[in-house]
């Protein structure tokens, strides 16, 4: 590979290392911080996805066989244009609320529930998505899924370079998110959080509403999945629901905070980047070595590694010293 | 002079786990600004007691007055909101944050605890964190802990816990505290300085407390007046004088032997 193709690659690494991070931060507010047990992470990834590509991607045109009834359009609407490409923030900050509307409702009916119980409900509501998307035809065109998904300044670029652009945006939309994050978890708000993920019953005799603050830290997780799923939907412009299958779209996620540090949010990015660049590096490995479950292999055998030798991760969460 | 109303009224409480009846037609009165000790053997009910005024619990039936206002069934965020808080037999810290953090977190309500305060006035949730930290500092000064601000509170001994637990419920500004066994496991020294803190936060900052506690030195020194439990309600209430004489309490209590004597 040449030094411009090995470029080019890297950049295209780094966009979906940086989309996944978003995630990582997602699930660093859920778990690393409150102790909420999320193994539903595709489900939030999937919806955010499809709600923007859905608002944004032209009409249906029955003569291509397209079983959806919707396309919202939004990306050829010159009124959401105004020459800087408006409708793609409007795209995310919907994908974000729908994420977040469904985390208050979902979150409101099992967040009471003992851990355990709530991973199982995640799980089956991802699950529920995925199925959703895939049977119900007439939302998302089932299994053969959503395509032409518009770019955002996709006229800026020559199409061989667009990459280039879009991580400017991924990148940027993970600053935003970890400075978001970061400050909240390092506010009084965060503080109540982590007490909650330490003890819910001393959080409560300290006079905390535990089930509000779950809640919030619920919603609040989801809305980035939710924008993550949209940066998602707006890079590889293809949507099925086979995209979202739980190994790529949770428990992948999963191993970057677990590798990255649990309970710190440099190291949820940094579990990111690492996770994904293996995952991504090993197909370059010759003949055998380059097999999909031997891959899958080598991260179980990372995160095994990490859990053996830093039990919180390559980073893992830092004692505060307040002194202000 | 008018009797003071009591600050707490316990009336006819039931509580049963399945087939057993932990408090069974339970009724008490605490009067205010008193640190009224609370003992009985073993399965007597008390800490039952204490789950159901404090809200980590709700009764079976029967009534519970906190300062007049009915708080049967309420969370325990709720009753530490009206005033009431408690401590744990079993210390329960937030182990991976520091004892300061453990005391900062308590003050309700904070500003900085709306998730978007630290994006749309910072500068605001650092001037409350400054004054919340100097009372949390104040705080553990208080029960010489101090010098493990900055360290994790899972990482404190056992009796050291037991402290932080007092300055968390100090840090409530509370009018009432149900302090469970709060001198187990602490040593002599420890001890002594732990009721001197009981004492002087009753003194200084009328604080009602209400203290479960086996040790029968630190209850004679420290209580007045005595209720004693057992069976899952009151059998005899006065001062310690009066309890350590009364029959009832020597039958069920310790099978004839005075109180204190050890």
């Amino acid at each position: 590979m040449d030094v411009i193709g090995a470029l080019d690659y890297t950049v295209g690494f780094a966009v979906m290392a940086s989309i996944y991070a978003m995630f990582a931060l997602g699930l660093n507010v859920h778990w690393g911080f409150t102790g909420l047990f999320n193994i539903g992470i595709a489900g939030f990834f999937a919806l955010g996805a499809y709600t923007s590509a859905l608002l944004t991607t032209p009409p249906p045109d029955p003569a291509l066989f397209e079983d959806f009834v919707f396309g919202g359009n939004w990306a050829g609407i010159p009124f959401l244009d105004l020459g800087v490409d408006l409708w793609f923030l409007l795209a995310l900050g919907a994908a974000g609320a729908a994420c977040g509307v469904v985390a208050l409702l979902i979150g409101y009916a099992t967040l009471r529930l003992r851990d355990d119980y709530l991973a199982i409900a995640t799980l089956g509501i991802a699950e529920t998505a995925r199925l959703f998307f895939l049977n119900e035809k007439w939302a998302a065109n089932g299994s053969k899924g959503l395509y032409s998904i518009p770019q955002f300044l996709g006229d800026l670029v020559p199409p061989d370079r667009y990459d280039y652009l879009y991580l400017v945006v991924a990148l940027a939309s993970l600053a935003v998110t970890f400075v978001a994050v970061e400050r909240a978890i390092k506010s009084p708000w965060g503080r109540a959080l982590r007490a909650i993920r330490e003890d819910e019953v001393a959080a409560a005799a300290s006079g905390k509403n535990v089930s509000r603050f779950k809640l919030q830290a619920f919603v609040f997780g989801a809305v980035i999945m939710g924008i993550g799923g949209a940066l998602f939907a707006h890079h590889v412009r293809v949507l099925s629901p086979i995209t979202f299958d739980p190994l790529l779209a949770t428990f992948v996620i999963w191993a970057m905070l677990m590798v990255g540090g649990s309970g710190n949010n440099r190291g949820a990015v940094l579990g990111a980047f690492a996770v994904w660049g293996i995952w991504a590096g090993t197909q370059f490995l010759p003949g055998v070595f380059r097999d999909p479950n031997l891959r899958l292999f080598m991260i179980g055998a990372l995160i095994v590694a990490v859990i053996l030798i830093r039990p919180g991760g390559i980073l893992g969460e830092e004692r505060r010293v307040t002194r202000v | 002079m008018t009797e003071p109303a009591p600050i707490l009224e316990v009336r006819d409480l039931v509580k049963d786990f399945g087939g057993v009846r932990a408090v069974d037609h339970c009724s008490l009165e605490v009067m205010p600004d008193a640190i009224t000790g609370l003992i009985g053997p073993n399965g007597a009910g008390k800490t039952t007691l204490f789950n159901l005024v404090s809200g980590a619990m709700a009764p079976t039936s029967g009534e519970i007055l906190f300062r007049g206002q009915r708080i049967g069934g309420m969370s325990m965020d709720q009753t530490f909101g009206l005033g009431l808080v408690r401590t744990f037999q079993i210390p329960r810290e937030m182990k991976r944050m520091t004892a300061l953090e453990n005391l900062m977190l308590v003050p309700a309500p904070q500003i900085g605890e709306r998730v978007w305060a630290s994006w749309l006035m910072p500068w605001r949730v650092a001037q409350e964190e400054r004054a919340i930290q100097a009372r949390a500092l104040d705080a553990l000064k208080l029960v010489s802990l101090h010098h493990l601000a900055d360290e994790y509170a899972g990482n404190l001994s056992g009796g050291q816990k037991k402290l932080l637990e007092l300055a968390r419920t100090l840090m409530a500004e509370p009018k009432m505290v149900l302090l469970d066994e709060p001198g187990a496991g602490i040593n002599r020294t420890l001890l002594r300085e732990l009721s001197a803190n009981i004492l002087l936060a009753s003194v200084e900052r009328d604080i009602t407390f209400v203290v479960i506690e086996h040790d029968m030195q630190l209850v004679m020194r420290l209580c007045d007046p005595i209720i004693v439990m057992a069976g899952g309600s009151v059998i005899a209430q006065g001062t310690p004088e009066q309890v350590q004489e009364d029959p009832e309490v020597l039958e069920a209590y310790l099978g004839g032997r005075r109180i204190g004597a050890a």
